[in-house]
C-alpha cells in the first residue's frame, strides 16, 4: 500500500498548492452556511416580528353595526380602512389591505332574534399578512360569538356555562427531541450522499480525466509505483475529499442550525431538543461507519468515469448525471413513510438512508443496520475490484 | 541493454468507413537490440508505431505478443523491476504545474524507490547540469516548453535508469535547449546506458544515433548505423531515405 498512500501524498501536496480550490472547498462551506443561515433566520425573524406588530388594514362594511364596535376597540390588532376603488379582490392581492369583511345587512335584527347572521371574508391565503389578519378576526369573532351566546342564555334565565358544555385539554405525550431527530433523520441522508458525491466529483475529475488532459499520466505510470497501487491512490484520494467535504458541509450547516435555534429561530424549543439527539456519539460514529463504503462506492464510481475518459469534459457530462441519480434516490429517502417498506432494508445504497433515518429516530434495527453495512461494503469492494481491474487495461489508459 | 522479440500490439479503433470498429496493427514483428553505451535513433512518420513501441519498452503498455527484456529483466513477468531500470521521457512537453521542479523532483524520487532527500539532491545536481538550477524553486506553471521539457528530463534521469528511452525530445525546442539535450544524450551513452530516442529530426539521428531503425506502418525497416543505411538507399541523408521509403509503402 505504500505505493498508494504516495499517491495520496501527490494528490493532497498538489492540492495544497491551490489555495482557491482549498478555499471553495474547505473555507467557503464554513462561511456560507452560517452567512445564509444567519440571513434568512434574521429575515424570518424580523418579518414575523413586524407582522406581529402592526395592525391588519380591515375594509368593513356592517350596516347595522354589530362588529364595528369590536373592530374599532382593539386597534392593536385592527385598522378600519375605506374600501379602496375598483377591484375589492385585487386590492387585496396589491396589499392595500389584508382583510374585507362585509356583515349582512340584518345582522342586528338577526341578532336580536337570536338568529344567524352571515359574515363573508375576502382573503388571500396564499398571503401570510392576510391569514393573520383572517385569523386575528376568527378569534374576535369567536369572543363576540361567547359574549352573544350569554346573553341570550341570561335573557333566558340559564347558566351561561350552557355556552361551553366541554373544555378540552390537550397534553402532547410526544418527544420534541425524537421529533427534530426525526426530521433530521429524514433529509440527512439525503445531504450526505449528495456532498460526499458532489464534493469528490471535480477533484475526482481533475485527478483522473485532468492527468490524462494534461499529459502528466504517462510520468506517473512510467515511475515503478504498481499500476494498482496508482489507481488505489487516487480511489484513497477520491474517497477522503468526499468524507471530507461531507463532514465539513455539515459541520457548518449543523453549527449554523444550531445557532439559529439558540438565537430563537423559527423552530425553536422542539429544534433545540433535537441537538443532543443528533450530537449522541453511538448515532453520529454508526452514521460515519455507513458513509465509509457508501463513499468508497461512489469514489469507485467517479474514479471509472473518469479514468476512462479522454478529457476533463468527458468525464464532467459522464459523471454529471450521477448528481441527479444521488438527489432523486436522497429525494426518495427523503419521503415519508419509506421506512414502513419490507424490501428496503436489502435495496444497495437505499438501504444506508434507511438506517441513517432509524438511528436518529432512536429505531434503529440491529439487522437493517448489519445488512446495509455489509452490503455497501461488498459493493464498494467489487466497485474497488472492479475499477482496479478495468482501469489496468491499456485500453481505458490511453484512449487518445 | 534492451532486447526486443517480436513485438506486436494491436488497437482497436471506431472507424465510420467500415461502421463500426476496426483492428489497427500499430506494431508488427518488431525485435531489435539495444547495447550498454548505445543510442538508438527510431525513426519513422507520424502513426507508425515509434511512441507504441517505445511506450511498450517504458512498461506502460503490454505487448499482445512478442517480450521485452531490460537489462535481462522480463517485462511482462516483473514489470514493476522492469519499469525501475527505465527512465522514461514522454513526448507532451507537461509536467505537474503547482510544483516547483524540487518539489516535483522529490515526490518523483519517492515514487522511485529513493528517499526525499536523495531525490531532491540529485534532482537539483541534474537541474544544474540542465542549466535549470536557478528555477528550482519556481512553480512550473509559467515555464517554457524547454523548460518542461529539461524538468521532464530530470525526473526521468533522477533514478539513475541503466535504460533510457526518450519519445521525440526535442521537438518544440529552441536550438539551444535541443543542443543541451543532445549533449545529455551523448553523456549518457559516455555513462555506459542503453538510449532508445524517436524523432523526425534527420540531423539529430546523423549526429547522435549509432544505429537507426526506421519504422513504418508498424514493422521495423532497416536497422543499422546511419552511414550503413544511407550506402544501402545510395542517398545522401536519412530524409531521402525517408521519401524513399515513403513513396513505396515501406517496401523500399
Amino acid at each position: 500500500m505504500r505505493g498508494a498512500f504516495l499517491v495520496l501524498k501527490k494528490e493532497y501536496k498538489e492540492l495544497a498548492k491551490d489555495r482557491k480550490t482549498l478555499f471553495f472547498t474547505f473555507l467557503m462551506p464554513l462561511l456560507l452556511y452560517p452567512l445564509i443561515f444567519g440571513m434568512a433566520g434574521g429575515m424570518g425573524d424580523s418579518d414575523a416580528a413586524s407582522r406581529a406588530a402592526r395592525p391588519s388594514r380591515v375594509c368593513l362594511s356592517d350596516p347595522s353595526g354589530v362588529l364595528a364596535p369590536a373592530l374599532g376597540a382593539d386597534p392593536g390588532h385592527f385598522t378600519l380602512v375605506p374600501r379602496p376603488g375598483g377591484d375589492l379582490r385585487q386590492a387585496i392581492r396589491d396589499q392595500k389591505l389584508e382583510l374585507a369583511l362585509e356583515v349582512e345587512p340584518r345582522a342586528a335584527a338577526l341578532l336580536a332574534r337570536a338568529e344567524t347572521l352571515t359574515v363573508t371574508a375576502v382573503v388571500d391565503t396564499s398571503d401570510e399578512s392576510s391569514r393573520q389578519a383572517l385569523d386575528r378576526f376568527k378569534g374576535l369573532l369567536k369572543q363576540e360569538e361567547t359574549r352573544w351566546v350569554q346573553a341570550r342564555l341570561k335573557q333566558l334565565g340559564a347558566s351561561p356555562q350552557l355556552a361551553l358544555p366541554a373544555r378540552l385539554e390537550t397534553a402532547d405525550a410526544g418527544d420534541p427531541g425524537l421529533y427534530a431527530a426525526k426530521l433530521i433523520g429524514s433529509f440527512l441522508p439525503y445531504l450526505l450522499m449528495l456532498m460526499m458525491y458532489a464534493g469528490a466529483m471535480q477533484h475526482g475529475i481533475y485527478a483522473t480525466a485532468g492527468e490524462k488532459e494534461r499529459g502528466t499520466l504517462l510520468a506517473l505510470l512510467s515511475t515503478r509505483l504498481p499500476r494498482n497501487q496508482i489507481i488505489l491512490g487516487k480511489l484513497l484520494y477520491i474517497f477522503s475529499i468526499g468524507i471530507l467535504s461531507a463532514l465539513v458541509n455539515l459541520l457548518s450547516m449543523g453549527f449554523s442550525v444550531a445557532r439559529l435555534v439558540a438565537s430563537g429561530g423559527p423552530a425553536g424549543p422542539v429544534a433545540a431538543s433535537g441537538i443532543p439527539v443528533l450530537a449522541t456519539p453511538s448515532t453520529l460514529g454508526l452514521t460515519f461507519l455507513l458513509m465509509v463504503p457508501l463513499g468508497l462506492f461512489f469514489a469507485n464510481f467517479i474514479l471509472l468515469g473518469g479514468l476512462q475518459a479522454r478529457n476533463t469534459l468527458e468525464a464532467s457530462s459522464a459523471l454529471t448525471p450521477g448528481i441527479v441519480v444521488v438527489v432523486l434516490l436522497g429525494v426518495f429517502s427523503m419521503a415519508p413513510g419509506i421506512e414502513k417498506m419490507a424490501f428496503l432494508p436489502y435495496v444497495p445504497v437505499l438501504n444506508v438512508s434507511l438506517a441513517i433515518r432509524k438511528l436518529f429516530s432512536r429505531q434503529a434495527n440491529p439487522w437493517e443496520y448489519a445488512v446495509a453495512l455489509g452490503m455497501t461494503l461488498a459493493l464498494a469492494a467489487l466497485m474497488t475490484w472492479l475499477s482496479t481491474r478495468m482501469l489496468n487495461r491499456d485500453s481505458a489508459l490511453f484512449k487518445a | 541493454m534492451i532486447q526486443l522479440t517480436d513485438l506486436h500490439k494491436t488497437f482497436v479503433v471506431k472507424d465510420k468507413r467500415v461502421a463500426g470498429r476496426r483492428r489497427i496493427e500499430a506494431v508488427r514483428g518488431i525485435s531489435l537490440t539495444v547495447a550498454p553505451g548505445e543510442i538508438y535513433g527510431l525513426l519513422g512518420p507520424n502513426g507508425a508505431g515509434k511512441s507504441t513501441t517505445l511506450r511498450m519498452i517504458a512498461g506502460l503498455m503490454r505487448p499482445d505478443r512478442g517480450r521485452v527484456e531490460i537489462c535481462g529483466v522480463d517485462a511482462a513477468r516483473e514489470p514493476e523491476r522492469a519499469r525501475a531500470l527505465v527512465g522514461y521521457l514522454a513526448p507532451d512537453l507537461n509536467v505537474y504545474g503547482r510544483f516547483t521542479p524540487r518539489e516535483l523532483l522529490g515526490l518523483f524520487g519517492e515514487f522511485q524507490g529513493l528517499d526525499r532527500r536523495t531525490a531532491e539532491r540529485r534532482g537539483l545536481a541534474l537541474l544544474e547540469q540542465l542549466g535549470l538550477g536557478g528555477f528550482a524553486e519556481v512553480r512550473m506553471e509559467g515555464f517554457s516548453g524547454g523548460q518542461k521539457q529539461k524538468v521532464s528530463i530530470a525526473r526521468a534521469l533522477l533514478h539513475d535508469p541503466r535504460v533510457v528511452v526518450f519519445d521525440e525530445p526535442t521537438t518544440g525546442l529552441d536550438v539551444l535547449t535541443a543542443k543541451a539535450v543532445l549533449d545529455l544524450l551523448r553523456a549518457l551513452k559516455a555513462e555506459g546506458r542503453s538510449v532508445v530516442v524517436s524523432t523526425h529530426v534527420m540531423p539529430m539521428v546523423e549526429a547522435v544515433c549509432d544505429r537507426v531503425g526506421i519504422i513504418f506502418d508498424g514493422a521495423l525497416h532497416g536497422d543499422a548505423p546511419p552511414r550503413e543505411i544511407l550506402a544501402r538507399h545510395g542517398v545522401a541523408t536519412l530524409d531521402e531515405v525517408f521519401f524513399q521509403l515513403a513513396a513505396g509503402g515501406g517496401a523500399a
